[in-house]
């Protein structure tokens, strides 16, 4: 019964460990091609900062280019 | 049956690892951006060391580095910064480096490392881009810098480096 407890214990350790932040976001020194002017949601580069600011707000995600955003929009 | 746990545990700790303030700075072997030279963090024993860790393609990376610029240029040899590029390619640093080099008139007073595979972000942590490090003489990680810096928090970032002397 221990040994049930203590194997399951380690499995969910393991599988937890996979939704680290660490392996399911794409780190802010991984951005190199995220951050290339072809990335940008709108071909004009006045717009695209914008655009990008809002999509991020919108999808409360974590910024896909070289910025560091919350989703709250307050930055 | 606790070898296994105490080796899951181990590793899944390693994914939430970094460096903090008080723990010694990671060792490197990381060439110069011209790959003429390797330098290890030993070689700098002895002196107050600030680790910048950056990117051409890095907006904010881009706007500080002027002030490290003025900061290296008034420092004494007490004082070294260490700025390290994690570009794919280290010709778009150079490229970077140089205009700033023209733009300011000077040469970049600071010593420039490559680190393309990400060895030293990863090590450290780094949540944002840019990231600083202030390391002492022995070593010791003295503070982490999150995010670019301006003049007023290089003016602070001065009064940490005196003391660490």
């Amino acid at each position: 019964m221990q040994f049930r407890i203590l194997y399951l214990f380690v499995t969910a350790l393991l599988f937890l460990s996979g939704c680290s932040d660490k392996l399911v976001r794409v780190m802010p020194y991984e951005k190199e091609h995220f951050a290339d002017k072809k990335m940008s949601l709108s071909p004009l580069e006045e717009r695209a900062e914008q655009e990008g600011h809002i999509f991020l707000i919108r999808e409360a995600s974590a910024g896909g280019d070289s910025s560091f955003q919350g989703g709250c929009g307050c930055r | 049956m606790k070898k296994l746990i105490m080796i899951a545990m181990v590793l899944s700790l390693q994914l939430f690892a970094g460096v903090s303030e008080g723990e010694k700075a990671v060792a490197f072997d990381l060439k110069t951006l011209e790959g003429s030279k390797s330098y290890q963090m030993d070689d700098f024993k002895g002196k107050v060391v600030l680790l910048n860790l950056w990117g051409s393609w890095c907006g904010g990376c881009k706007k500080e580095m002027p002030e490290f610029f003025k900061l290296q240029k008034e420092s004494d040899k007490g004082f070294e910064i260490v700025a390290v590029s994690i570009d794919n390619k280290a010709s778009e640093s150079e490229k970077f480096l140089h205009s700033l080099e023209g733009e300011v008139g000077y040469k970049t007073p600071f010593l420039t490392l490559h680190d393309p595979d990400k060895m030293l972000p990863k090590a450290y942590g780094a949540v944002a881009m840019p990231s600083s490090y202030l390391i002492d003489k022995e070593g010791v990680v003295r503070a982490v810098i999150v995010g670019s810096l301006d003049a007023d928090d290089i003016e602070e970032l001065k009064l940490e480096i005196n003391k660490l002397k």
